[in-house]
């Protein structure tokens, strides 16, 4: 497992390029499976993130350099609600929300994300959907304050291996990113199962800048994160994982949560072997 | 109250009987006499609904295969032609038969070769609801095994009368076009894209026609590879009178039904409600992928109606006598286990710790009374079947019961059953969990005659 690990750590980083990147987001740290939440069934999640090691405050002043929030000792909480739809679409919900010692805790913004798959019907050999986010966040918190963000997914399970990858496009609508363009925010995770309950795996997020001028590497925002997956019920979503970041843009040093509970409003399981009651 | 020891052992006394005849009622028929049943094994396009086709293998081009129906006692030749490319071979489930013409080549009954022939010979009993299956291993492969068209009812008619109704239906569920996907079990598991009640989708094969006041009998058989199905008639009530083929102790009223894989049911319906219904799948995504048939009254017409009925839980006992049985011979204790292979596989299975065919093979005296105390730490249900026997269901998570006969029970999820049964049909025999994803990857093993 080592020697994936290093090989996807320079092949990430060879990538390294150019211009600027675009503002970090801590709220909601996960990369996505192509699964959706099956139809009346409710995923509730909570995203609990806590950056060790962040930006801090200009001398003087409550915020950064660039006019924000300071993200050290910030403790993010986000609330995702997402209801299934179809067999092949859900719908997810986001409350950003953000607490810091001298700052209390604050509301930073919502974002909605239908988003689809390629049904189980079509029979394609890698799980595939696509998510589109749309939503706001307070300018204390992040530059661009209207965004959208289209996540092609893909995924596939090998035995005890999964592999993930979303190479996300953002937008800024609202902001000073506006006339940047498309950026791009590429995503990765590969796990194995040790057994039936937990998985250990890496996961990789970054922020490239506009596609149409990747930023200098030093600008650009990449981090590992090292994870353990819980698997200990189909109801429940455990997650855990501490992140590195590996440039001057990025957090350096973030520890991330994720909680969540599937509410089944279904009386019986289809097409499964599992019990029917 | 304790069971009579003899209201026990009818069931092993009328196998007694068999075995002791065995050589004159078994004797292979010449070769050169037309057998009473001609099979052949070949590949089909089924079309389920307008431009949805399967392409499977079933038994004489059609699913299900054709109804046997066959008095009991009545010696009884069945040739199989195979006239696919892979080797296959007949199951008759249920019956009272010698391991070598069961159709399990576990038990020593022979393949059949692509393109070779076989002619199984035996008396059928005993009488009841019974069917035929393929009887071949999948494992990775969703399109052979019982995940195709192989199987059809065997119907043994009893020598008394068989019950008082107006009109008696076969309905064979069964599941098409298998995948893998991962389960709540946090291991891979078949899905399926359709489903149908005998070989349509709900909608376009020919309604049941019924008229008011009857009473109908429906012999449903789950002839799924891996799903269990919850079935409703939309607007009436079952009367439970069979189950797996033998006459339940215990009639009971319900308003949905479920079963296992392999696991039969005889359902009495008054039709006192007129108009047309569906009977089908309480799940709507399963009805919807087609599992369901329309029932239509003389003389009504208009589009089929659903009604969901009360959710229902599955209860066994309510069709059993609450009074324990006889006490066994012998107990032998079997433990289900599940082992992980990943989430992007299947779980592998382990009965007292070892997967098949490493499992051990245990043995039985003829003439015995045994009972399978049986545990399932795993978090599946298994439909385990004991081939060439019946037997009694004696206790279920603690409870005591008597008097259910069944040849499939379903061992809950982390739960507890026991059953009983008499050796007196020598032979190997197999014990297997009917989920073909569950037997294919270690869930079986055998009892031999000592």
């Amino acid at each position: 497992m080592t020697r994936y690990c290093a090989l996807f750590i320079l092949i990430v980083l060879a990538f390294g390029g150019l211009r600027l990147a675009k503002a970090q987001d801590n709220y909601e740290i996960q990369v996505y499976g192509s699964d959706t939440v099956a139809p009346n069934t409710t995923m509730l999640e909570l995203h609990s993130n806590f950056t060790v090691e962040g930006s801090v405050p200009a001398p003087g002043s409550r915020f950064t350099a660039e006019g924000l929030y300071p993200t050290n000792h910030a403790e993010h909480e986000t609330v995702e609600i997402t209801q299934g739809i179809n067999n092949w679409s859900e719908v997810g919900f986001y409350i950003f929300t953000s607490a810091r010692s001298g700052d209390g805790w604050q509301w930073v913004g919502d974002h909605i994300r239908p988003r689809v798959r390629a049904p189980d019907s079509w029979h394609w050999p890698v799980g595939v959907s696509l998510s589109m986010e749309f939503g706001y966040q307070r300018a204390l918190f992040s530059p661009d304050t209207w965004t959208m963000e289209l996540r092609p997914i893909i995924d596939k399970q090998i035995n005890r291996w999964y592999f993930a990858v979303n190479p996300a496009l953002e937008r800024s609508f609202h902001g000073p990113s506006v006339n940047e363009g498309i950026g791009f925010s590429p995503s990765a995770k590969f796990s194995y199962d040790f057994n039936k309950y937990i998985s250990g795996g890496l996961e990789y997020y970054a922020a490239y800048g506009s596609i149409a001028g990747i930023a200098a590497l030093h600008d650009q925002e990449q981090q590992f994160f090292p994870t353990i997956d819980l698997n200990v019920s189909p109801n429940w979503e455990i997650n855990f994982g501490v992140g590195v970041g590996a440039t001057a843009s990025t957090d350096h040093l973030i520890v991330k949560g994720i909680l969540g509970r599937r509410f089944d409003w279904t009386h019986h399981r289809a097409g499964s072997s599992d019990s029917t009651q | 109250m304790r069971t009579d020891r003899r209201d026990f052992l009818i069931t092993a006394s009328l196998a007694m009987l068999a075995t002791a005849a065995k050589t004159k009622l078994w004797a292979q028929t010449p070769a050169d006499v037309r057998a009473d049943v001609r099979l052949e094994i070949s590949p089909l396009k089924l079309e389920i609904a307008p431009k949805k086709e399967i392409h499977t293998v079933a038994y004489n081009g059609r699913v299900p295969g054709p109804l046997i129906r066959w008095p009991e006692g009545k010696p009884i030749t069945i040739d199989v032609l195979n006239r696919t490319d892979v080797p296959e071979i007949v199951h008759w489930h249920g019956l009272w038969i010698p391991s070598e013409q069961d159709g399990a080549m576990e038990e020593g009954s022979p393949m059949i070769a692509p393109g070779a022939e076989r002619r199984y010979s035996f008396t059928p009993r005993p009488a009841g609801f019974r069917w035929y299956h393929t009887h071949t291993s999948a494992g990775h492969d969703l399109k052979r095994a019982t995940y195709t068209g192989q199987f059809g009812c065997f119907y043994i008619e009893p020598k008394q009368s068989p019950g008082a109704y107006d009109q008696e239906i076969f309905l064979t569920l069964h599941d098409w076009n298998a995948y893998m996907g991962g389960s709540g079990d946090a291991s891979m598991d078949a899905f399926y894209d359709y489903a149908t009640i005998n070989d349509r989708m709900l909608g376009y094969g020919d309604p049941i026609k019924v008229r008011e006041g009857q009473k109908v009998l429906l012999h449903v058989l789950n002839a799924s590879a891996t799903a269990t199905h919850w079935l409703a008639l939309a607007g009436h009530e079952f009367t439970v009178a069979a189950m797996d083929g033998n006459e339940v102790p215990q009639q009971a009223k319900v308003q949905a039904v479920r079963l296992a894989p392999a696991e039969r049911i005889g359902l009495l319906v008054e039709m006192n409600r007129p108009g047309v219904w569906i009977l089908g799948e309480t799940r709507l995504e399963i009805r919807k992928s087609g599992m369901g048939i329309v029932v239509e009254y003389a003389n009504q017409s208009g589009e089929p109606k659903w009604i969901d009925p009360p959710e229902t839980l599955w209860d066994y006992t309510l069709f059993a006598k609450q009074e324990p049985a006889l006490e066994p011979d012998e107990r032998i204790p079997l433990v289900f286990e599940s082992k992980f292979h990943g989430h992007g596989d299947v779980d592998y299975w382990k009965i007292n710790g070892k997967s098949y065919p490493k499992t051990d093979t245990i043995p039985l005296r003829e003439g015995k009374h045994y009972r399978l105390v049986m545990r399932n730490k795993s978090s599946d249900d298994h439909p385990v079947h004991l081939h060439r026997h019946t037997f009694e269901v004696t206790s279920l998570d603690g409870k005591p019961i008597s008097k259910l006969r069944k040849d499939v029970i379903v061992v809950k999820a982390n739960s507890y059953a026991e059953i009983d049964f008499v050796a007196a049909n020598p032979g190997l025999t197999l014990f297997h969990c009917h989920q073909q994803t569950h037997m294919d990857f270690g869930f079986m093993m055998l009892f031999r005659y000592a």
